[in-house]
């Protein structure tokens, strides 16, 4: 296993996410898609640390930071969510254009 | 405070005394106006005695003389002193206010307002005559702008604003360039200073071209006050516009500080630019007496008429002083004074018929003189004294300046005689239709001057009687100065002599 | 010599007692003691110049010359002073005399006048002025004293103001002589301008001293500077056409001043400053010909004048004129001499006259006849100064007339001729005079029948001049006393032992007198009958000539084209001055200041705030149109964001 293939999981889960992110119609999907390309993340950092520095842990220790504030920014996100269903009464992204120019 | 400071602020402190006076008590207020220019009369009475006209020396000594620093970081100085031919426009200057400002009693309108402008204005006017640093000088010069502008504009008569207007546009106008003038000489001298006295002394230190443009500029500031042609005018029409004391101090005194300055800025400061430009200064200095006495005589209005006549006697002072002699000079000097008192009384006496009849047209009236022996007395008087008749001081003074001026310019001056046959004429001509003929029964009522106008008229009537027999007073007080000016610049003005 | 110490008082107690009558009293028509107090100070000065004439006649006295500072200016000093000679003491004499028997005269001829004090004033003041002329010794305070002299004239020739004749007339008076006056004032500055002084015996040593002290051409240009103001003054060609119509005045005052005296000082101004025209024959010569072309062109006027008055103001022009023809004749006696004898017969003709008029009421001779039973006394004595006018032998005229005629003689037959003919003219015109008013019939019955001879106070002072006119000729010329006092240096003793060679003919006085009986033959054939109409006849045949003598030779007219012509010039300035230089240049000035400044604020509101503007709007449209592109899509952002971090990412690999 090298690194590549460790890097073509993380492109792959990436893109993915990127998709999701930006073809999903319900704010739900899109902080999915937002976590996927969060852990992505977190597999090049892992992956990195393990190949180019074995024996430092500042990559893992930065995925750790990541999987934390992705645990806070789901929960910002999540309240927002929240919010918003309640004062427009959806969560399809179309319908929500208030910074409409 | 040196005397002169307190002649030139006690009208200052009458008007911010006028402040505290409410509107309504207009007695109270005339009260004070007329004190003020008393005291500023008395007062510069007492310099008389503490003058000393001589001059010892070659070099111009100024009397009564007081020296402060004022702004010190550009070497500006309040800087006043006198000499022979500054203290009679002084005098001149203290009279007439007080004069006038008796005669102005009659203001019924806005009597606060017009003392405080008045007053005002008589300390623009004495600082002029006694400031010695330029740039105090042009201060005192721009601060009697002003007051004449409300003092036209508000008490004068049907185009008061359009009169006033134009005055102060005019003079604003010269006074521009003479404040550029003053900068250049400001800046050409070494060690930059504002001092008349330095900058007389340093005069060679100029170049000739730098001379005659300085002196263009300064002559453009003259020139519209004393008014010389074609810069005149304005004088009929704020002359004509104006309340009758206010004429009085316009003509008297206003007029003067053209031809002071000439004399005092122009040739003492600039005399190779003077020099150059005396072609044409005595040109326009026959123009003045001849065109003005020709446009006089083709006047109806009375006043409108004076005030042409001032143009052709302010003339004949040019002429004096186109001389470059100690003749011309005392001639023109003394045609100031003499021309402040008669035309003062002039518009005094024009102002009191006024006040009758409220017209002014020449063929408006007939055979007033079997009315008003009085005021025909004082009038003929005073028109015969403008018209130059001896025993009255108009006579010795124009006869100065023609004397002075006949050796230098011979053709001109022949030809400027024609002024005083044309002054002869059309004041005659008023003295007829006025006084002469078949009363006209329209002026049956009218009644003979009162005490106020006597007042203001019979000083300079008597002044001028005294002074046309024994001219000694006010010669021997220019003298000195004079004849030392005239002997300023030997090796200059050659072809006058 | 207290006389002389004193002598100024002669000018000065006049002017004293004109400005007490002037200021004292109640009102003007005063009649109590004001006038004397003239009067009074008249006689007194009278008297001094009495004892000054005898001091010089007969007391050896020279000439006094004293001077008092006046006033300095520049460089120089004018002086007022007194120089006092033989000339003088006779001018002295003249004015005061007349002056005094004219305000003697006045005290009935005025009488009632609603002006009678200020009358007084007005007499006073002149005498002092006149006065003060005859003694100075400086041409300055002589000019001073001369304008003085030209305006009492103007005061009491306007005394009637409020006719509209004496109005214009005065005025007329005044602007002429002061035409005249011009020369003088220039002639003073040309000699100011050599000599540095006016004083006229330092002006006079200056002259003995030779050409290089005062150059011919300078004594010429002021000697005919000087002549411009007498001819102004004295009436002479052609600045006499005030005189005539400056008989408005009351009569003793044209006695006063339009015949003995002021009238007079253009004569005395040349003969004051004689070492000029000495100096300088063409300023002589210019006297002469100025003197006698007035000479003759006025007698001309006179013979067909009908107002009484007129007709003796002419006279005057014409005496005058032969005055100034003496004195450019190199005759300075002979000139002064007739001034003397002229201005005691010449004051008696007006007064005469005056009586005449204070009793039928009309200045108009045609309307006169016959009132010589009525005014026995007026007659004799008018006759008697008729006769010394026209030069009847050993009166007053026919000496000093003679001894004109003789000086002339010496300088130029050409001009005695015409000087004979004057004389003949002369003689026709007073005689004409004196027949139509005194002679033939009564013409108008309502004008004579109440005719009545004048009062005592009115008739002295004619009997008193005709005694004069008739004896002051043989009296001063006599023992040759006049000649004894009044000549001119050497210069003129000179002109005349240079006259003695060739000698006057023996027949010269004849030629005079055949003038005289000619005139006076004349007169009397067309004038002292009944019907006049001989005369009517000529007046028919010459109509021209008279259409150009009633004309006064159209002087007059051309000084009104010069004065109205003036007064178009005046008026055209004027307009030019309202309407060119002021509304057009001034205020054209301030139009075109104003459109400039439209143009400015025009040009401020489009271009310089229209940039501002535009700023402002460029912003606002752009932030318009790009915010188009935002959809308010999250996921476009979003796109948009993953774009540009690849392109940066891209960027980054490809570098």
């Amino acid at each position: 296993m090298t690194l590549s293939h460790y890097l073509a999981v993380s492109t792959a889960l990436f893109l993915i996410g990127l998709f999701g992110a930006l073809t999903r119609r319900n704010i739900l999907g899109i902080l999915m898609g937002i976590e996927l390309m969060f852990n992505a993340a977190n597999i090049n950092l892992a992956a990195f640390n393990r190949f180019l520095h074995p024996s430092g842990f500042v990559g893992s220790a930065v995925a750790v930071f990541i999987i934390a504030v992705a645990a806070a920014e789901i929960v910002v996100g999540l309240a927002l969510v929240v919010a918003i269903y309640r004062a427009q009464g959806t969560l399809y992204t179309e319908d929500i254009h208030l910074l409409k120019g | 405070m040196g005397i002169l400071s307190l002649t030139i602020f006690l009208p200052l402190a009458g008007a911010l005394i006028l402040l505290f006076i409410p509107k309504e008590k207009t007695a109270a207020l005339r009260a004070v106006g007329v004190a003020a220019t008393a005291l500023a009369f008395l007062v510069s009475l007492i310099a008389l005695f503490l003058f000393d006209p001589s001059q010892p020396g070659n070099e111009l000594t100024m009397r009564l003389t007081e020296d402060l620093a004022w702004i010190p970081s550009f070497n500006i100085r309040y800087f006043l002193g006198v000499d022979g031919l500054s203290f009679p426009i002084l005098l001149l200057t203290t009279l007439l206010s007080l004069l006038a400002a008796v005669y102005s009693m009659n203001i019924q309108v806005r009597v606060k307002e017009f003392y405080f402008w008045y007053l005002l204005l008589e300390t623009g006017m004495l600082g002029v005559f006694c400031a010695l640093d330029l740039f105090l000088f042009y201060f005192f010069w721009e601060v009697t702008l002003v007051p004449m502008y409300f003092l036209i504009g508000i008490w004068g008569g049907p185009k008061k604003e359009y009169a006033a207007i134009k005055f102060f546009l005019f003079t604003l106008f010269g006074s521009v360039f003479m404040l550029l003038a003053m900068l250049a000489l400001y800046f050409a001298s070494a060690p930059h200073t504002f001092d008349m006295m330095a900058l007389a002394k340093a005069h060679a230190s100029f170049s000739r071209e730098f001379q005659i443009i300085v002196f263009l500029g300064f002559y453009l500031g003259f020139a519209v006050k004393i008014p010389a042609f074609p810069f005149h005018t304005w004088l009929p029409l704020a002359h004509v516009e104006a309340p009758t004391g206010v004429s009085v101090i316009l003509a008297g005194v206003l007029l003067k500080m053209g031809v002071y300055g000439i004399l005092r800025v122009c040739y003492t400061i600039l005399p190779a630019g003077f020099e150059w430009f005396l072609p044409f200064f005595v040109i326009i200095a026959l123009i003045n007496i001849v065109y003005g006495a020709l446009c006089a005589m083709a006047q109806t209005d009375m006043k409108r008429m004076v005030a042409y006549s001032s143009i052709n006697h302010m003339g004949y002072a040019m002429l004096g002083i186109a001389a470059v002699s100690s003749t011309g000079f005392a001639g023109a000097a003394l045609q100031m004074i003499t021309h402040g008192l008669i035309t003062g009384a002039l518009f005094l006496l024009v102002g009191v018929i006024y006040d009758r009849a409220h017209t002014r047209d020449i063929n408006a009236f007939g055979g007033l003189a079997a009315k008003l022996p009085v005021y025909a007395g004082l009038m003929s008087l005073t028109c015969f004294a403008s018209l130059g008749l001896p025993g009255l001081a108009g006579f010795i003074s124009e006869f100065l300046c023609f004397l002075g001026a006949f050796p230098a310019w011979k053709i001109y001056t022949s030809i400027a005689v024609i002024g005083i046959l044309v002054t002869a004429a059309f004041f005659l001509r008023m003295l007829q239709k006025v006084f002469m003929g078949p009363i006209n029964e329209k002026w049956a009522g009218m009644s003979d001057m009162d005490a106020r106008e006597l007042f203001a008229v019979v000083p300079l009537a008597a002044l001028t009687v005294l002074f046309g027999v024994w001219p000694k007073l006010l010669l021997d007080m220019m003298n000195p100065t004079l004849s030392l000016m005239a002997r300023f610049f030997p090796d200059m003005f050659q072809g006058l002599r | 010599m207290t006389l002389f110490e004193n002598v100024h008082w002669i000018a000065l107690l006049p002017l004293i007692a004109s400005f007490v009558i002037l200021f004292l009293g109640r009102d003007d028509s005063d009649k109590s003691l004001l006038p004397y107090v003239g009067i009074t100070a008249m006689g007194v000065c009278l008297i001094h110049s009495l004892l000054i004439l005898k001091g010089f006649l007969f007391g050896g006295f020279k000439p006094y010359y004293r001077t008092l500072p006046w006033f300095s200016f520049g460089d120089f000093e004018m002086s007022l002073g007194v120089l006092i000679d033989g000339t003088a003491s006779f001018m002295l004499v003249v004015v005061t005399l007349v002056s005094f028997l004219v305000q003697v005269y006045s005290l009935a001829y005025m009488h009632g006048d609603p002006r009678f004090k200020r009358y007084y004033a007005y007499l006073s003041f002149f005498s002092a002025s006149m006065l003060g002329l005859v003694i100075t010794s400086n041409l300055f305070v002589f000019f001073a004293c001369w304008e003085l002299v030209g305006v009492s004239s103007y005061l009491l020739i306007g005394f009637w103001f409020e006719k509209d004749g004496p109005a214009y007339a005065s005025k007329k008076a005044f602007i002429t002589t002061k035409l005249g006056d011009l020369g003088f004032y220039l002639g003073l500055m040309v000699l100011f301008a050599c000599a540095g002084t006016l004083d006229l015996n330092m002006l006079a040593a200056r002259a003995q001293m030779g050409p290089e002290y005062l150059p011919q051409q300078t004594a010429a240009l002021a000697g005919i500077l000087f002549l411009v103001g007498a001819a102004g003054k004295s009436a002479q060609v052609p600045l006499f056409i005030w005189l005539p119509d400056a008989m408005e005045g009351p009569t003793p005052v044209s006695a006063l001043i339009h015949a003995a005296t002021m009238v007079a000082a253009g004569v005395y101004l040349v003969a004051r400053t004689y070492f000029l025209y000495a100096a300088s024959p063409l300023a002589m010569d210019a006297v002469a010909w100025t003197g006698l072309a007035t000479a003759v062109l006025a007698a001309g006027m006179a013979v067909v004048a009908y107002d009484i008055k007129r007709v003796l103001a002419f006279s005057t022009v014409s005496q005058l004129g032969y005055m100034m023809l003496a004195l450019g004749a190199g005759g300075y006696t002979a000139g002064l001499f007739h001034l003397t004898t002229h201005a005691f017969f010449k004051a008696l003709l007006f007064l005469a006259a005056g009586s005449v008029i204070h009793a039928v009421h009309t200045n108009d001779m045609r309307q006169m006849g016959a009132l010589s039973k009525q005014m026995p006394s007026t007659f004799i004595t008018m006759t008697i100064a008729a006769l010394a006018i026209s030069g009847f032998p050993f009166f007053a005229g026919w000496y000093s007339k003679e001894a004109i005629l003789h000086a002339v003689w010496l300088r130029s037959p050409l001009m005695w001729t015409i000087g004979v003919l004057t004389a003949a003219l002369t003689s026709f015109y007073m005689f004409r005079l004196i027949f139509l008013t005194f002679l033939g019939s009564s013409r108008d019955a309502h004008c004579c029948e109440h005719a009545h001879e004048s009062p005592a106070v009115m008739t002295g002072p004619l009997w008193l001049l005709a005694v004069l006119s008739v004896s002051s000729g043989w009296l001063l010329e006599h023992n040759g006393l006049f000649a004894s006092v009044v000549h001119f240096g050497a210069e003129a003793a000179a002109h005349h032992s240079e006259g003695g060679l060739h000698a006057a003919p023996a027949w010269l006085p004849w030629a005079a007198l055949a003038a005289f009986v000619s005139g006076l033959a004349a007169a009397w054939r067309l004038y002292a009958r009944e019907d006049l109409s001989l005369a009517a006849g000529i007046k028919e045949r010459l109509t021209p000539l008279f259409a150009m003598l009633e004309n006064r030779y159209g002087f007059d007219r051309f000084f009104l084209m010069l004065v109205s012509a003036s007064d178009r010039l005046a008026s055209a300035l004027a307009w030019f001055d309202d309407q060119v230089l002021d509304a057009l240049f001034i205020d054209g000035w301030a139009v075109i200041t104003r459109a400039v400044s439209e143009l400015q604020g025009l040009f401020d509101d489009l271009f310089v705030d229209g940039a501002v503007d535009g700023v402002g709007i460029v912003t606002r449209n752009a932030g318009w149109g790009l915010s188009r592109l935002v959809r308010g899509q999250v996921q476009e952002y979003m796109l948009y964001a993953a774009l540009a971090v690849s392109l940066f990412a891209t960027f980054l690999m490809t570098r």
